[in-house]
């Protein structure tokens, strides 16, 4: 008996053993490529993701932290991980209060407020030597309730809208949508026409929950106001969702609920698609991989809606410096310096990362309106006035530790998905997910981060 | 001066002889032996599954988030608060759902397999390889294979159904967009998972059954499901319940597979609780409220243990 | 009841065979043996005639219908295995009962039948037990009465009592033989242990790589051993065999006797025979040493009852007489017995 026994605990916590394998598992895409590293006095250790665009990877891996490090006597590590994993990652580091000295988010990351330095200086040394920063960098790493910046951001991605000029044209629109209400009527007719539907996401992924809040925004609503008050249940969202609930059934099928990140990009580039909200790297895979599709694949900027057009940042890049970095100094000094340097990163990322320091890429407008890859060679002018249509997750407010949360949990995307599908109606998903957003908010407001 | 030496060195021997007496007796004694053998077991469990088991508990009973260090002790408050979502509720509805039908499924399937592999036939090998390749690959290396076969725009099987015939023109069934169809899927992928270790152990607990037995009831006039029904199950069934309780545990606990496929979509119809806790503790910043969720089943699972250990010691025959 | 025959069966695992031409008829109600080493074909020869193997060539008959194509359950057999196969998860009454459920005999009469071949075997009291429960002996009779109880037209029995200790096979044995004299069903029972086989069995057939060598009576197959592998199969110590010229003569070990046991007779044939050890086993004295003159060096046995006082010495050598109805001669090229001629 007393065998048996001890065959059960085992058995337990074999359990236990499981869940974290799968919890491992989950970071599974955690797979850490050292960077290159050579003598040095200092060091100074880097994470960030594996990059959509991969030469960016190895102009800053292999040539720019070189150069840096030589010039500033210090050895610079970098770690590059998958997209998925960073907040694992952040929370392992945080954990073991050890890590990296600079720690790259691709979204706001204001849940760490409490573990990274207050980022002020950093912004006011940027300010002085390269001019103001965009307000979207403001809004996505500043917390107004403490008065703290909790990260830094160099960069940010444009959400363009692409779309397949060719089929616009064959229903009359040769320049493409300019309102959601174009996006509906025009994308009904090729979809009857030629049975290429509208691909805009309904699915627990990140480009759905980009798309539902540009649209949102558009129809004068949003999740929070500008002081971080849930204003979720209005007659602006419900127009939202009506109207995606009408483009769902007029414009797409059943496959946008079960998108993944790629889907939207992968669906463009095949031909199936008509109009997906992605960023750049959709384009540039067509350029790459379907120069016939890549002609017929055009961008426009933010569409309108009932009340406005804007859109919304791809991903948002956010340093934040842990305050159990070791080489705080020199992680700062970095991040001054790359902002001194970042034209060379707009290169090097194929016009992927948009600065948040406009003037430090003077030339912008004029690199973006003649790239020879694109077809035609200004398919990316339209880019040029992003930031007076772009902004952040948050939207009005500051981007937050509850939003962050309602973005990770996905209750924007179900609550669109679960109207669209007819599973509810469209007041019904509101008000459920009023009520998550209701309790995720009082929930943080309790722990002080808002 | 020699004589003096010469008891030094023996002094000497006699020192290493009994040093190595002493050694030679813990290694003969099976009591400590044995006790040297289980250390890096036990210390393996200890470090790498009681330790975070317990942190995990703690995290549960605290309001710990991702970015904080400091925490104070809630009690229950998580559990209590989380229970009343309809999100949990739901997720506990699908994983109920996930893991009894996946089980159900497991087990029959796993039996076949079972039994046809105990026969002896041409190509054995190439059908026992197959059947436990699933289980060698890497998980989400496979599963990312399955979310290709059913990708909306790629999958396999739309693909063959449609050459084949079987599908029109116009059925083109999105497998991981419509709620049942992905339910159905998820399930299906993790039964592919799951299938290989389950027959192994059915094989194992078949193959220990003696052949007697099976032609003494081929004597006795057993047919085919009477065989199986009163010979080969109920004396295979202690196996086959630790194999389903350990299917059970593993699918409780796992959310690769929901990971992979839906990450809980559509609309949150496949989300089962490890893949809540982990959108909710991991991705979205709430420690304690996703180690409540995630542990939320654990009594359950105890429970589920000692019930099902019971009934296989009952029904132990030797 | 039935006769079971078997005409010339044939099994081979692979290119090995098994069991290589058996031609063999059961008469009724008898009591057979098959006896032989291990390894010689006789459990696989049960096995198919109860179906549990299937015959590479050649045809089974029970009760005159050939069964080849029959599954075991339809050939009206009850086996009882070497390991006796009770089922570990049914008590007792479950395990006799089985039988009657599979063979869907009204369940009315289950009770009844069950008790009835429980009472057979005395075994009315441990019929709510398990079968880990029971003793090696109560295990046996279990498995004897699940054989019984649904009357079969034969009994299969593979080694029934080699797992009993030595002194309960004793009384196993006159209590089988008994049961089997009682109901008079036809049996076929497999053993490599020829005092098993001698004790029980109305007919022997012992059989020696997948052949049967003699089929006979206890008597016959010990006094007429049909070629030498019979001859040195059967006694214990076997019967003695000697070349001389292109026969060979066999005689067993206690019709090997000092010249002075007998009386002046005219039928005695006379050895030399040197004694080289001796082994007092209280009953008997077995000598062993070689004979001499013609039959030099060969290498023979002697078993005096204790009844012979005669007293021999190791290392002398003396005169050993066999009557020569006792000698046996076998042809040296092929084993088998041939007709007597003089020495």
């Amino acid at each position: 008996m007393a065998a048996k026994k001890r065959g059960a605990f085992s058995r337990r916590d074999f359990i236990k053993a499981a869940g974290a394998g799968a919890l491992a598992a989950g970071v599974g895409p955690a797979i850490i490529i050292p960077g290159r590293a050579h003598a040095a006095k200092k060091t100074l250790k880097i994470l960030q993701w594996v990059h959509f665009v991969p030469p960016y990877d190895k102009w800053f891996n292999e040539t720019y932290v070189k150069e840096w490090g030589q010039k500033n006597d210090t050895e610079v590590k970098v770690d590059n991980v998958g997209l998925a994993a960073l907040n694992a990652q952040g929370a392992a580091e945080v954990a073991a209060q050890k890590g990296h000295d600079l720690f790259l988010f691709m979204w706001p990351a204001p849940t760490f407020e409490q573990q990274v330095i207050d980022h002020r200086e950093i912004y006011e040394e940027c300010e002085r030597k390269y001019g103001k920063p965009i307000d979207l960098a403001i809004k996505s790493t500043y917390n107004p309730k403490t008065k703290k910046y909790y990260g830094f951001s160099d960069s940010f991605v444009p959400d363009p809208v692409n779309y397949r000029q060719d089929l616009f044209a064959a229903v009359g629109m040769p320049k493409g949508p300019s309102t959601w209400d174009d996006v509906r009527v025009a994308g009904a007719k090729i979809k009857k026409q030629f049975g290429n539907p509208v691909g805009i996401g309904l699915s627990p992924e990140i480009d759905t929950g980009m798309a539902m809040r540009t649209i949102m925004y558009s129809f004068g609503s949003s999740v929070q106001d500008r002081d971080g008050n849930l204003v979720l249940n209005s007659k602006q969202t419900l127009e939202a969702v009506k109207f995606v609930k009408a483009l769902y059934e007029e414009t797409m099928t059943p496959e946008v609920f079960a998108w993944d990140a790629s889907s939207n990009n992968r669906g463009m580039v095949s031909g199936k698609l008509s109009v997906v909200l992605n960023a750049i790297s959709t384009t540039r895979v067509a350029e790459k991989e379907n120069p016939d599709i890549s002609a017929k694949i055009q961008l426009t900027k933010a569409l309108k809606g009932p009340v406005r057009a804007i859109g919304l940042e791809h991903v948002m890049d956010c340093y934040v410096i842990w305050k159990f970095a070791e080489n705080k100094e020199g992680a700062k000094k970095f991040l001054v310096d790359y902002i001194g340097n970042f034209r060379k990163g707009f290169l090097a990322s194929e016009f992927y990362n948009f600065p948040c320091f406009p003037k430090t890429v003077p030339d912008l407008k004029k690199l973006i309106a003649n790239d020879p890859k694109a077809h035609p060679p200004d398919k990316y002018k339209v880019l040029e006035d992003v930031l007076s249509w772009a902004t952040n997750v948050g939207y009005p407010g500051y981007a937050n530790a509850a939003k962050d949360e309602i973005f990770a949990t996905w209750v924007i995307n179900n609550m669109f998905a679960k109207a669209a599908s007819g599973a509810e109606t469209p007041e019904a998903a509101i008000s459920q997910a009023e009520a998550a957003c209701k309790r995720i908010f009082a929930k943080w407001k309790e722990k002080g981060l808002i | 001066m020699t004589q003096k030496a010469m008891t030094t060195v023996e002094t000497g021997t006699q020192v290493a002889r009994a040093k190595t007496g002493r050694l030679t007796a813990i290694l003969d004694s099976e009591i400590w032996l044995g006790r040297l053998m289980i250390a890096p077991a036990i210390l393996y469990i200890v470090l790498l599954i009681g330790f975070p088991f317990l942190l995990a508990l703690y995290y549960s009973l605290s309001d710990i988030t991702i970015g904080s260090r400091t925490m104070s002790f809630v009690g229950l408050k998580q559990f209590k608060a989380v229970i009343q979502t309809p999100l949990f509720q739901q997720s506990l509805k699908n994983t109920l759902i996930f893991t009894f039908i996946s089980q159900a499924l497991v087990l029959v399937l796993g039996k076949v397999l079972a039994l046809a592999l105990l026969k002896n036939f041409r190509g054995k090998w190439l059908v026992r390889l197959l059947i436990l390749l699933p289980w060698v690959a890497p998980i989400s290396l496979g599963t990312i294979g399955w979310l290709w076969m059913l990708d909306s725009i790629y999958s396999v099987f739309n693909w063959i159904l449609r050459a084949v015939g079987i599908f029109g023109p116009t059925t083109w069934p999105i497998w991981l967009g419509v709620p049942h169809l992905a339910m159905g899927s998820v399930i299906a992928v993790h039964v592919w998972r799951q299938l290989p270790l389950a027959t192994v152990i059915l094989l194992g607990g078949l193959s220990s059954i003696p052949h007697d037995l099976h032609d003494a009831a081929a004597v006795d006039g057993a047919g085919f499901w009477r065989h199986l029904f009163q010979i080969t199950i109920p004396l295979v069934l202690p196996i086959m319940i630790v194999a389903v309780l350990f299917g059970m545990v593993f699918t409780f606990t796992d959310m690769i597979v929901i990971f992979v496929l839906t990450r809980g979509g559509p609309y949150d119809t496949t989300q089962v609780l490890a893949s809540l806790a982990f959108f909710t503790g991991i991705m979205g910043g709430d420690l304690a409220e996703g180690a409540a969720i995630s542990l939320f089943l654990f009594p359950v699972l105890v429970a589920a243990a000692f019930v099902f250990l019971r009934i296989a010691r009952r029904a132990e025959v030797t | 009841m039935a006769i079971v025959e078997t005409r010339n069966i044939k099994k081979y695992f692979g290119d090995v065979p098994a069991v290589n031409g058996v031609d063999l008829s059961t008469e009724e109600g008898e009591f057979l043996v098959l006896l032989g080493p291990s390894g010689c074909g006789k459990t696989t020869l049960l096995r198919m005639i109860a179906g549990l193997e299937e015959p590479t060539s050649g045809e089974i008959l029970i009760g005159g219908q050939v069964v080849n194509d029959l599954p075991p359950r339809a050939r009206k057999i009850a086996m009882v295995f070497q390991s006796y196969a009770l089922y570990p998860h049914m008590t007792v009454f479950k395990n006799i009962a089985f039988p009657l459920k599979a063979q869907s005999v009204p369940k009315e009469t289950w009770q009844s039948k069950v008790e009835w071949a429980a009472s057979m075997f005395g075994i009315e009291k441990l019929l709510h037990r398990k079968p880990r429960e029971l003793s090696g002996g109560e295990r046996q009779r279990v498995a004897l009465a699940r054989a019984l109880v649904r009357e079969p037209t034969v009994f299969l029995l593979d080694e029934p009592l080699s797992n009993l200790d030595a002194k309960l096979r004793t009384s196993a044995r006159e209590e089988l033989q008994q049961f089997q004299r009682r109901i008079g069903t036809t049996t076929i029972y497999v053993t490599h242990d020829q005092v098993e086989a001698m004790g029980l069995g109305d007919r022997i057939a012992v059989m020696n790589q997948g052949k049967v060598r003699q089929l006979g009576t206890p008597q016959e197959i010990y006094h007429e051993p049909a070629d030498t592998f019979v001859a040195g199969f059967l006694g214990s110590p076997p019967m003695n065999l000697v070349e001389y010229d292109d026969t060979i003569v066999g005689f067993r070990p206690e019709t090997f006797l000092p010249r002075e046991v007998f009386g002046v007779q005219d039928d005695l044939v006379a050895f030399q025979f040197k004694v080289t050890r001796i082994e007092y086993l209280g009953a008997d004295r077995l000598l062993y040493g070689f004979l001499g003159g013609k039959l030099a060096d060969a290498h023979v046995i002697s078993r005096l009852p204790s009844t012979v006082t005669a007293s021999i010495q190791q290392g002398e050598t003396y005169e050993f007489v066999v009557q020569a109805k006792d000698l046996k001669f076998f042809d040296k090229e092929t084993g088998l017995r041939t007709g007597p001629r003089p020495l």
